[in-house]
């Protein structure tokens, strides 16, 4: 690790303040990714803002603005904590399965909300520095895309990236419409839709998020719905717990008698961002809950993917995998 | 006071699990020393070309450094001493990526990892030969003798006159062993001598090629293991890091504490190297093998050969007039390869067994008695009778347990909601051996009280050789086990074998049996009396009123253990569930039969058999260490890209021992179980794929993208 300085912050104000100060600095909020980053060298700030006893953890019902009645959840708050609050496993089952769907027990008993959204790519190039990333380092090549890239994007990637993002917990917000709100050092808070939060890499792959610096992570809003009987997190990996997505599907639909009246689908593994799958979507608006029109949508949404050189399959499984959430969506419901 | 009752063949708990649970075991790193220093290997960074230069001038200046060790100011070390894998920082050539070019000393652990990071290295790179695909046609006869071409009767005729054949190849890839505990090393000089606190399987090993590599006698060096945080065949052989913790304590004159990161595990300890296998099999219409042939190509070091003996199975499983085993290896710019558990035969299972699976569906014969058809009444490679063997019971009992009668002959005909189920079976074998080892045994008396104290230079590996040697011991003398104490894994007790091809159990129970045999002896000797009953040594401590005896033993095999083929032998049965839609791939249950003589301690040897499994299941559903074919460098470089299967993975495990008593293969009439437990599981594994979805895959491992 390079040196660096640590300073444990005594209020949201001071925090942000110290971190706009110093455009090096970072916030330290459960650690689990950003000190695994820095070990390796990945990650090299020279100051540490220490965010954990911020407070900023509660869970509760949104009693105004836009999401009125639906649910805010501490940034700050532990991923352990918002899987298993009742709120979210009465109303938001497909969030609490998408949070246990990742990392360990022991990982999410450590890891926040806030640093779950902003948790880096697993890509190997950007994990080792002797590598080229143009993520990490700008302008040295990418590694993955004519190397091992079978845990690569399949949609959205550029020349320059064809890393994903790894999150779980992110695929079902995604899923669900979430707003993530942030405060920055005028002391104002902004909110930022899910869609937007995370980006494509483009040309500037070494940004992951449209966050400033700056600003900190306070909360994340999830709209009221009628989701909670019809969802479902399918997460396909290559061991049965504690291992990445090749592709994960959050699949959520509201259905009047077989028809579905509306269909929410996000993907993972296929992305540099949670990937919502739109053209499904609206394949499946007003038809009938059945596995061919399920199997429709998939097609419609898989028609646009172009895969690296060892990701071929992912097109298939991510066909399959919509298919099956959904299948599961109509079966399962709540967590 | 009476005597005990026996305790051999018992399931006591290991005796020392509460010190490993509650951190009071000491392992490498843990053993204190007087004001230590922290060192870090620094690595290449391209995989074959010469150092142009290191610039180590920011790192020498950096907080707490003590010392930067390069080619250029590095003693000079014996690259023969015994050392695997080179990397001893002796000359400026780069023969794989990650090779060891330098060592940083520093106060700290993270100073000296620091440091490290501002070292600049410039090369005069070469095109290296890192993609087996690329160069596997380029392969030769190894070097090793053991590898030539074994030739019996005419395979090639047999093959071109079968009517039921298989002809097929088989992929394993690289696999690391990943001990929980990185190898690591503690150096204290002590004037010209050394100690080094370092986990080994082989303790005199370690010592002799550290001695040579240090350019110093053996009893210069001591080495010190009491306990080992896994090990799987890294940590037999020792490598570089072993004897650059001693350079490194010379160097700025002080003990020197020196562990590999996780990720620096992978290019220094060795590897399972990828092995290509083409097994081609021959039967009669009623199931009787005409043809075996088992061809392997693989990989070596630039500059070293090792290959996995992956034909060692098909040498003598299985009856056959026709049979061909070969080798051939290239030299790639990659880490030296080394034993990994069940080398050769777990992979090369993963082969044969498949093999046998896949010929039996073309016979339309269930595969059990295919296998049991084909039993050889003795060993087909050299003619011996077996000490004893127990596939067809470890197979018959194991399918009356697994219910291996509910098993549908065709594939695709099992189906739970959106799960194919299918069942596998497989057979696997491992030779049986005792080595040389001494055992120093020593009595105490304090009135009717006596106590035994029983040293050696082996190793515990984690899989209960303290307790077993305890239940040894205690049985033979004639006391409760809470009086014995056993001390090992220190270099300064009597010389012992290694933990490492399963010859553990057998070598180590055998000599301080014999020790405790001698001591009683003795004592009935020094009486002067004559004995009806045969007394123990307890009671002779007893009744000739002796304080103080003790008596040293160096133990060998039986002379007549080289008139038999000895080995364990073992069937194994799996469950698998395959989702449709998905192909994730969840083993629901596997039994593992095994026949492996006297099991000293039936709680102990079911973790080492299950323990054998879980490994197996990796192999067939998640191992895999991927190589850039451009850098040659690993991409899977920490737990969460290398996929060892997790609780979740893993099913029901069960283990069964076959009740028999080997007469031949040594007094005790015990066989290893350590290496045997991971034989023939992939194959089961992939056998019970097959036999689910229809779907033969032959290239491990099968994640869910090869089954879809
Ligand atoms: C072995 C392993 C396996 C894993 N498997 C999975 C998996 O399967 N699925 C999955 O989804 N995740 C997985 N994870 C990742 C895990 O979920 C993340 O590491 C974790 O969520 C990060 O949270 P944290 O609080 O520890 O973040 P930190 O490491 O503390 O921070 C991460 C980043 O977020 C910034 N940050 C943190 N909080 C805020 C805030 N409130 N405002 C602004 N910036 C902030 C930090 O500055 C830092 O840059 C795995 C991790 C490991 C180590």
């Amino acid at each position: 690790m390079r040196p660096f300085t640590y300073t444990r912050a005594k209020d949201a104000t001071s925090a942000i303040k110290l971190l706009a100060e110093n455009p090096n600095a970072k916030f330290l909020a459960g650690g689990t990714n950003l000190l695994d980053l820095m070990k390796e060298d990945v990650e090299r700030p020279n100051a540490l803002i220490d965010i954990s006893e911020l407070g900023l953890t509660d869970i509760k019902t949104v009693t105004s603005g836009a999401n009125k009645g639906g649910l805010s959840i501490g940034g700050l708050g532990k991923n352990t904590y918002a899987a298993n609050h009742p709120l979210v496993r009465q109303n938001y089952p497909l969030l609490t399965q998408a949070i246990l769907a990742g990392a360990s027990g022991q990982l999410r008993n450590m890891a926040t909300n806030g640093g779950n959204l902003l948790q880096r790519t697993r890509c190997p190039y950007f994990y080792e520095v002797s590598m080229p990333c143009n993520k990490r380092q700008s302008g040295s090549g990418c590694g993955a895309k004519e190397g091992i890239n079978r845990m690569h994007a399949i949609f959205g990637w550029s020349e320059q990236c064809v890393a994903v993002y790894p999150s779980d917990m992110a695929v079902a917000l995604a899923a669900l419409d979430a707003v993530i709100k942030v405060r920055s050092t005028s002391g104002q808070e902004r909110s930022i839709p899910i869609a937007e939060f995370h980006r494509l890499p483009g040309d500037q792959p070494e940004k992951d998020t449209n966050l400033l610096h700056g600003e900190l992570i306070t909360s994340i809003e999830l709209p009221q719905n009628r989701f909670a009987d019809k969802s479902y997190y399918l997460k396909v990996r290559d061991r049965a717990s504690y291992a990445f997505a090749l592709v994960s599907v959050a699949a959520a639909l509201e259905t009047q008698g077989n028809k579905i009246v509306q269909a929410r689908i996000a993907m993972g593994g296929v992305a540099h961002k949670p990937w919502r799958a739109l053209k499904a979507e609206q394949m499946l608006v007003g038809k009938d809950a059945t596995d061919a029109n399920f199997k429709l949508a998939a097609d419609a949404e898989m028609a646009d993917a172009k895969p690296l050189e060892h990701n071929k399959f992912k097109i298939e499984l991510g066909n399959r995998s919509i298919v099956l959430a959904l299948q599961m969506a109509m079966k399962v419901g709540k967590a | 006071m009476k005597d005990t009752n026996k305790t051999i063949g018992t399931p006591i708990s290991r005796i020392d699990g509460i010190a490993k649970v509650t951190g009071k075991a000491a392992y490498s790193m843990d053993h204190p020393v007087k004001n230590p220093a922290y060192a870090i290997l620094f690595k290449s960074t391209v995989a074959a070309g010469t150092i142009r230069d290191i610039d180590s001038a920011a790192a020498e200046k950096a907080p707490g450094v003590l010392g930067v060790i390069t080619h250029k100011n590095v003693s000079k070390l014996n690259v023969k001493g015994g050392l695997r894998g080179g990397a001893l920082l002796q000359s400026p050539e780069i023969e794989f990526y990650g090779q060891n070019i330098g060592i940083v000393v520093a106060e700290t652990f993270e100073q000296a990892r620091y440091a490290s990071r501002l070292i600049n290295v410039t090369y005069d790179k070469k095109e290296p030969k890192v993609d087996f695909n690329k160069v596997a046609d380029q392969a030769r006869l190894p070097k090793d003798k053991e590898k030539a071409d074994a030739i019996r009767g005419d395979v090639q005729t047999a093959l071109s006159q079968a009517t039921h054949k298989v002809e097929e190849v088989y992929e394993t890839p690289i696999e690391h062993h990943h001990p929980l505990e990185p190898h690591a090393a503690i150096a204290e000089w002590n004037g010209d001598n050394v100690t080094l606190y370092s986990s080994a399987q082989i303790v005199n090993g370690a010592q002799s090629a550290a001695a040579a590599t240090l350019n110093l006698k053996p009893e210069q060096v001591r080495i010190v293991s009491p306990y080992i945080g896994g090990g799987f065949g890294s940590k037999g052989g020792q490598w570089a890091n072993l004897a650059l913790a001693a350079v490194a304590a010379k160097h700025v004159n002080r003990p020197v504490k020196l562990a590999l990161t996780r990720q620096q595990m992978v290019n220094s300890v060795g590897m399972r190297q990828h092995n290509r296998q083409k097994v081609s099999l021959a039967a009669t219409s009623d199931g009787k093998l005409t043809a075996l042939a088992h061809e392997t190509t693989t990989h070596c070091a630039i500059n070293d050969e090792f290959v996995e003996p992956c034909g060692d199975c098909s040498k003598i499983m299985y009856d056959t007039p026709n049979s061909l085993i070969t080798y051939r290896v290239v030299p790639m710019n990659l880490i030296l390869p080394t034993y990994t558990r069940g080398p050769g035969k777990s992979t090369g299972s993963f082969a044969l067994e498949s093999a046998i699976d896949e010929l039996a569906y073309k016979l339309k014969m269930d595969p059990i008695e295919f296998r049991i058809k084909n039993e050889p009444e003795r060993d087909p490679s050299n003619g011996k009778p077996w000490s004893s063997r127990t596939t067809v019971q470890c197979l018959r009992e194991g399918a009356k347990a697994f219910g291996w009668e509910k098993r549908k002959l065709e594939p695709r005909q099992n189906e739970r909601g959106n799960y194919w189920i299918g069942y596998g079976v497989s057979a696997g074998t491992y030779p049986a051996h005792q080595r040389p080892t001494s055992a120093l045994v020593k009595l105490k008396r304090n009135g009717e009280d006596v106590t035994a104290t029983v040293e050696l230079a082996a190793a515990d590996l984690g899989t209960g050789t303290y307790t077993i040697l305890t239940q040894t011991a205690a049985d033979a003398l004639g006391l409760p086990i809470q009086n014995v104490t056993v001390n090992l894994g220190d270099s300064n007790l009597p010389p012992a074998a290694g933990a490492v091809g399963s010859v553990g159990a057998a070598s180590y129970a055998n000599a301080v049996n014999d020790a405790c045999e001698k001591i009683t002896q003795e004592l009935m000797t020094k009486s002067g009396k004559q004995y009806y009953v045969r007394p123990t040594a307890a009671q002779l401590m007893r009744s000739e009123k002796l304080i103080d005896y003790q008596t040293r033993v160096d133990s060998k095999p039986p002379e007549s253990a080289e008139e038999y083929s000895a080995h364990s032998f073992n069937a194994n049965f799996a469950e698998v569930a395959v989702n449709k839609s998905t192909g994730m791939i969840r083993v629901n249950r596997f039994l593992a039969v095994t026949g492996a003589g006297q099991i000293l301690n039936p709680k102990t040897a079911r973790s080492q058999i299950i323990g054998g499994n879980v490994w197996g299941i990796g192999m067939a559903l998640t191992e895999e260490s991927v190589v850039d074919p451009r850098w040659g460098n690993f991409v899977t470089r920490s737990f969460a890209d290398y996929h060892v299967p997790s609780n979740l993975d893993i099913g029901t495990m069960e283990a069964i021992f076959i009740k028999e008593k080997d007469e031949h293969v040594n007094t005790l009439g015990v066989k290893g179980i350590g290496e045997v437990g991971i034989v023939g599981v992939a194959a089961a594994v992939v056998n019970a794929i097959s036999n689910a979805t229809g779907k033969r895959v032959r290239d491990l491992p099968i994640t869910p993208d090869k089954v879809l």
